[in-house]
């Protein structure tokens, strides 16, 4: 079921309380759901995905997902957190994922950025 | 073959090794060609958004969580959880010369089928109209051709004229006409090696019409060899509502191209009634909050900030808009309507009863207007038909109340007799706009009573008769009166001789 306005204002209200210092914090979040098992507020598995979406939104924002076709070092991953750290001013964890498909090379999520170094990326851009 | 692998080596040599950043963001849900999107966290307002396949879209709804976006192409082939980014770029078009003769959609891309358009430059859709400074008062006349509207309310180059009425009384005809009448001017001009003349290019914006009628005025436009200097920009009614949306901001930046360049072009937009409804559509999906007659608030925004690209500049060219309205039953009073008089620097007024009546062009004087276009009539037009206005309003006044009476002094019918003249004389065909010279002289014999003995049912006929005789017997002197552009005691006397020379000639059949 879809949610309606109340039930998207309420699970804002819930994320915002689930933020110390801008940054999503465990205990927060495990003190909301306490709260929302406690008070069973209205369509509850409506405000449960979209608070459940909105804080995997907000992880994925601390985090660096790097896809590569070749293999990664740790000192690699630990370049790319210190760079996007620094580019965020926040702590961004990096983690590996293999995608072979993209021939060579890299390509790192962060949030909605995608920062393109792969040969497939290269011969996308080419083609437009 | 060693050449072809160092080519293909060159081109890896050349490519870039440095990450390149791409804000992304995934459709969530798709519909009635407005897609709302997640992520996009750095896209601006207006900014194009790619998504898969080449499709274009332009993010007009920058929510909190997510960005509402138009799509400018065929939805069919997006789908829920498809990826888009953004392209760092506004919406621009290809502009210039080269687009002139060719018909194009609201991107700027060909429809005509004549192949691909050879244009260096791009220019944004989307742009602030120019300020106070660099303007200039409009003084330069743009003829339509129309006798009613260039004697009694004339146009300059840089005004905004509306031209409104129900449909089927002719406003895209007048249209039509004046763009006609600018491409037999270039030609004269261009003929003549004057290099002060400034040709004016037309760019003729077709929103939500049939493409039937889209394939008249082009094949009209085509006939009368008038087609290249105009651009026709169609978004027709099979068209989304998003290109029918953008498609008159696209057709000002491909006319302010060439005023920005030193060039003189007129735009009609044909027509902002329709434009409003896309308009209304779109906000509607995107679920802005509507108001009046279900328009969004900004509508008027929409349709001024539109409008206010229309400029003379001062050291550079003029872009003049002819924007047309069509009203519902004559009522001028509605929401659109309203706002656009309110917006324009003067309307033609076209009505039903005057078009049934077989007056064409059916303008109405009474509640036409021109704002500033006195300030650019030339002096012939204001010498001969300064008064015109006057005594037409007098005319329908009495002609009104001389259906009650039988009975009328000398002067009233001498009123009577004058305007219903007049009203005979400006009765012009379609697709046949008159040269200024000649609109002048006819204009002349007539406050020279020449016609007031010919009898009212055969003023049409000799107006044709000495127009013909003018253009055929004597076109020095309509070349001295268009180069002079006022009447002379020269001029005056030669306009004398050729219409009794006219005159005697003449037989009403």
């Amino acid at each position: 079921m879809a949610a309606d306005k109340s039930t998207k204002l309420l699970a804002k209200q819930l994320f915002k309380l689930s933020l110390v210092n801008g940054v999503v914090s465990p205990e927060q979040v495990t003190g909301v759901l306490g709260w929302i098992e406690k008070h069973s507020p209205r369509r509850p598995v409506a405000l449960l995905k979209v608070y459940h979406h909105r804080i995997a939104l907000e992880l994925a924002k601390s985090r660096a997902e790097v896809e590569h076709a070749g293999p990664v070092g740790d000192a690699t991953l630990r370049q790319i957190e210190a760079a996007m750290s620094k580019r965020y001013a926040r702590i961004i964890t990096a983690s590996a994922k293999p995608n072979p498909k993209l021939l060579a090379g890299l390509r790192v999520r962060v949030g909605s950025d995608i920062y393109e170094s792969s040969v497939a990326g290269q011969l996308a851009s080419l083609s437009v | 073959m060693s050449n072809v692998i160092e080519q293909i080596e060159q081109q890896i040599a050349k490519l870039s090794t440095k990450a390149i950043r791409k804000n992304t963001g995934v459709i969530r849900t798709i519909a009635d060609g407005v897609a709302k999107i997640e992520g996009l966290s750095d896209v601006m307002y207006n900014e194009m958004v790619s998504f898969p396949g080449g499709v274009i879209g332009i993010a007009l709804n920058l929510e909190e969580d997510e960005v509402g976006c138009v799509i400018l192409g065929d939805v069919s082939q997006l789908k829920q959880g498809d990826e888009v980014s953004t392209t760092g770029k506004l919406l621009s078009i290809p502009v210039g010369k080269a687009l002139l003769g060719r018909v194009v959609d609201a991107l700027g891309r060909p429809v005509d089928g004549k192949g691909p358009i050879d244009s260096k430059e791009t220019y944004p859709v989307e742009k602030i109209a120019p300020g106070i400074i660099v303007r200039k008062s409009v003084s330069q006349p743009l003829f339509t051709g129309i006798m009613a509207i260039d004697s009694m309310i004339p146009i300059g180059r840089g005004q905004r004229e509306l031209i409104i009425g129900d449909r089927g009384t002719g406003k895209t005809t007048i249209c039509i006409d004046t763009i006609i009448n600018q491409a037999r001017i270039n030609k004269v001009g261009l003929a003549s090696g004057d290099k002060n003349f400034r040709p004016v290019y037309s760019i003729y914006v077709a929103v939500g019409q049939k493409q039937s009628n889209i394939v008249r005025t082009l094949s009209a436009l085509e006939a009368a060899d008038a087609l290249q200097y105009t651009i026709i920009v169609a978004a027709p009614a099979a068209d989304n509502p998003a290109n029918q949306y953008l498609a008159p901001f696209s057709g000002a930046a491909l006319g302010e191209w060439f005023m920005e360049n030193g060039m003189d072009a007129l735009i009609v937009y044909d027509d902002l009634s329709k434009h409003a409804v896309a308009y209304r559509q779109i906000s509607l999906i995107l679920k802005r909050p509507s108001g009046r007659e279900a328009y969004p608030g900004d509508v008027f925004y929409l349709h001024s900030r539109l409008l206010e690209r229309a400029a003379r500049l001062d050291g550079k060219g003029s872009l003049t808009a002819l924007p047309v309205i069509e009203t519902q039953a004559g009522d001028v009073s509605a929401y659109i309507p309203t706002n656009v008089i309110s917006i324009t620097d003067g309307q033609i007024f076209l009505e039903t009863d005057l078009f049934n009546q077989g007056i064409r062009p059916a303008v109405s004087v009474g509640l036409s207007v021109s704002r500033v276009g006195s300030s650019a009539q030339i002096k012939v037009t204001k010498q001969v038909g300064g008064k015109l206005k006057g005594e037409l309003a007098q005319f329908r006044e009495l002609a009104a109340f001389a259906q009650f009476g039988s009975d009328l002094d000398a002067k009233t019918k001498a009123t009577l007799d004058r305007g219903s003249r007049i009203v005979e004389l400006f009765k012009q065909p379609q697709l046949n706009p008159i040269a200024i010279e000649v609109q002048a002289s006819v204009l002349y014999i007539l406050q020279k009573n020449y016609f007031d003995s010919i009898e009212v049912k055969h003023i049409v006929a000799a107006a044709n008769s000495f127009k013909e005789f003018l253009t055929t017997r004597k076109t020095d002197l309509l070349t001295k009166i268009r180069n002079e552009a006022k009447l002379t005691d020269e001029i005056e006397s030669g306009l004398k001789a050729a219409a009794d020379e006219w005159k005697a000639t003449f037989v009403a059949k």
